[in-house]
């Protein structure tokens, strides 16, 4: 008896001893390595976390750290960690690193996640780097001012890296077809909109619609451009310009402009529909450019959402790279943040990954500009914004949002009864 | 007539229900599989197709060559293998603690374990997250094996209290009287008829480490990396891999039912022996 006893002790002294000593050993080692750093010839080490769309972006980011490591010329190495994004709990996942006392010194970042770092002070204001910068000018100032909108203290804690910018892809022989041109206006779009919704063969019933509407969640990204265009804004959704564009919208479903389910049709619909020639137009931005170019050749083109006298407008997605607080290598960090806005690693990440690049210069590159899609991308960036990011967003964009807009395609409620529904939800009066 | 009656009443009261409910839970595993057999040009094209016309397993390829997965298959399988030992060993000896001994505070500690089970973990990922760091053994296995530990020890000691609860305690008395020490009983007598319920306890500690996400993509990094948060890189903002995606799966779930097979005869042959005879 005394003897299993005495086992047992053992037994649990050493696995304590072991838990210990493992701790005590990479305790010391961070030690060391953070003492390492700090001497001259070591090299200052900059952790970057980064998620990955595929693996092939995991390679292409790899190689554009290996390319800064080789040619900084400043002893910066860059380690990248990559974490998945998991429908958005990558922030979350940053968030809690950051909380726990483990920030990277840089990270991929969307700019909806700002308010819940910048609260916790995790986020280091970048506009002293940003002045003092050579290269600020080459990124377009509309880009600065959206992405300083999104905290209330007017500083900037985005960098801007990449953007996605909503254009209208359309059928060219259905343009064809029909006997229409490019819509130049807003008026003109809505017209053809009408237009290329067609009974191709006779049977009464309609077989080509006009344009694929997203009644179902994400939609309000396509939507916003139509209630801009009548100028409204999302600043004050019940204006009467406001609520004209809501009513535009509704006239396009309740008119037979657009396929019967397109209440429920959510991303993976409308671009079904699209590629099945059920729809002659529709909103969505480069990243289903390559499927599109695969299934359709040269049938399929892009124009930027037309103009209109009272007001543009396209949803731009986002990603930014933010530095945090804690970093104790800020000016290397920005160095790196540099390298990835309009360096080296700006025309590498855009041109392989075909993610629209924000630096001036890269836009102008032949690779960006013999791309037609990159190209209408482009054009949208000087009129392309992002919704008001509020404690309330991610509710609406999620719940209110589509469970209104399904309601007021329908004819349950009327235009203004939706708008006034989602200014509430929005701005929770 | 009446054996051809019968017939037909087996088929349409068992095996039909039968066949369709077994349909019903395996195609999700055969789409699974298919899709990782089917080329490119299949599996993103607009025709569904039931087989691939060409079936082709560079998935499979890309997975292991390109993706590196044997990495973070090795490091599931320490993680979940060291778990699974420690937790036995430790929650084991707790429940035969907890079921034999009455001690002061005996039933205060059996609710504080399980009241640990109530938090949800996402509560504990910050704590847990900064004990790490400090400990120095933050993207090492072992900070996944200790934070496994966390929830799989207060259940298994549940689990394993309720099966040593059940096991009459003459047994250990008989071979007391015999002359063996308390130690020699449990060793020789208890743990042989224990080892079916440390079976399946051990399966559900293998299994639940195996899988677990929340802990793995924080507390590891490219090195340390765990199968459920390589996969789930495989599924970005605008896209999913799903070729690379369900070929991992395919692998994935094979060593899981490679265990079950042989976990399985042991499982069953000890649950119908019974704990007592005659």
């Amino acid at each position: 008896m005394s003897g299993c006893k005495k086992a047992l002790t053992m037994i649990l002294a050493f696995a304590l001893s072991i838990t210990t000593l493992a701790g005590c050993q990479s305790g010391s080692q961070s030690i060391s390595s953070a003492a390492k750093s700090e001497s001259p010839n070591q090299p200052i080490v900059l952790k970057h976390w980064f998620w990955p769309d595929s693996d092939m972006h995991t390679q292409v980011m790899q190689s554009m750290v290996d390319d800064f490591n080789a040619t900084n010329g400043k002893n910066i190495k860059v380690e990248l960690e990559i974490h998945p994004w998991d429908g958005g709990q990558y922030s979350q996942d940053l968030f809690t690193a950051a909380m726990g006392g483990g920030a990277p010194d840089t990270a991929g970042f969307k700019l909806t996640s700002t308010p819940l770092f910048t609260a916790n002070h995790l986020l280091e204001p970048l506009d002293s780097y940003i002045d003092s910068w050579e290269d600020k000018d080459d990124i377009q100032d509309t880009l600065y001012k959206t992405l300083r909108s999104v905290t209330k203290d007017d500083n900037l804690y985005l960098m801007p890296w990449n953007t996605q910018i909503l254009y209208v892809y359309y059928r060219p022989s259905m343009f064809q077809a029909a006997g229409i041109d490019i819509p130049k206006t807003y008026e003109e779009f809505l017209q053809d909109c009408r237009k290329l919704t067609r009974d191709t063969n006779g049977d009464g019933k309609t077989d080509v619609y006009g344009y694929g509407i997203r009644g179902s969640k994400g939609g309000q990204e396509p939507w916003g451009s139509f209630i801009y265009a009548r100028g409204g804004s999302f600043d004050n959704l019940t204006s009467d310009a406001s609520i004209q564009g809501m009513q535009d919208f509704i006239d396009l479903f309740q008119d037979g402009c657009a396929p019967p389910s397109a209440p429920n049709d959510g991303f993976n619909e409308i671009i079904a529909n699209f590629q099945s020639g059920l729809t002659a137009m529709t909103i969505q931005h480069i990243g289903t450019s390559v499927n599109m170019v695969e299934k359709f050749g040269d049938d399929v083109g892009a124009f930027a959402f037309p103009d209109s006298p009272q007001g543009r407008w396209t949803s731009m997605g986002d990603t930014e790279t933010v530095m945090f607080s804690s970093s104790k290598n800020k000016e290397a960090a920005f160095e790196w943040m540099s390298y990835l806005a309009t360096g080296a690693g700006q025309k590498t990440w855009c041109v392989k990954t075909g993610n629209v690049p924000v630096s001036k210069t890269v836009q102008q590159m032949p690779e960006i500009q013999n791309n037609r899609f990159m190209k209408i991308s482009i054009e949208g960036a000087p009129f392309a914004g992002i919704l008001p990011v509020l404690d309330t967003t991610t509710d609406w964009i999620n719940n209110t949002w589509p469970a209104t807009i399904q309601a007021a395609l329908l004819g349950k409620i009327t235009a203004k009864e939706a708008m006034e529904q989602l200014d509430k939800a929005l701005y929770s009066k | 007539m009446k054996k051809r009656h019968s017939g037909l009443i087996d088929f349409f009261a068992l095996y039909l229900p039968l066949g369709v409910i077994l349909l019903f839970l395996l195609f999700p595993f055969y789409w699974t599989f298919v899709t990782s057999i089917k080329p490119k040009s299949e599996l993103y094209g607009s025709v569904v197709t039931y087989w691939p016309q060409n079936v082709v397993f560079d998935s499979y390829h890309k997975l292991f060559v390109d993706f590196n997965f044997i990495k973070p298959m090795g490091n599931s399988l320490l993680v979940a293998g060291v778990t699974t030992l420690v937790s036995l060993l430790v929650s084991m000896l707790a429940a035969y603690a907890f079921s034999r001994f009455r001690f002061p505070g005996r039933k205060i500690f059996m609710i504080m374990f399980l009241t640990n089970n109530m938090f949800p973990t996402v509560l504990l990922l910050i704590p847990l997250y900064s004990i790490m760091r400090s400990m120095g053994i933050l993207y090492t296995p072992i900070a996944l094996i200790l934070s496994y530990t966390t929830f799989t020890i207060p259940f298994s000691v549940w689990l394993l209290n309720g099966y040593l609860n059940d096991l009459p305690k003459s047994l250990e008395e008989a071979a007391m009287v015999d002359g063996a020490s308390r130690s020699q009983a449990f060793l020789r007598i208890i743990f042989p008829v224990l080892i079916p319920c440390l079976v399946a306890t051990g399966a559900y500690i293998f299994m639940t480490s195996w899988n677990e996400y929340t802990f793995a993509v924080l507390f590891t990094n490219e090195t340390s990396r765990t199968i459920p948060v390589a996969l789930k890189n495989l599924i970005g903002q605008l896209g999913v891999q799903w070729d690379l995606l369900t070929a991992g799966g395919i692998i994935t779930i094979i060593p899981v039912c490679i265990m079950f097979f042989f976990a399985q005869k042991r499982l069953v042959a000890g649950l119908t022996a019974g704990a007592v005879k005659g």
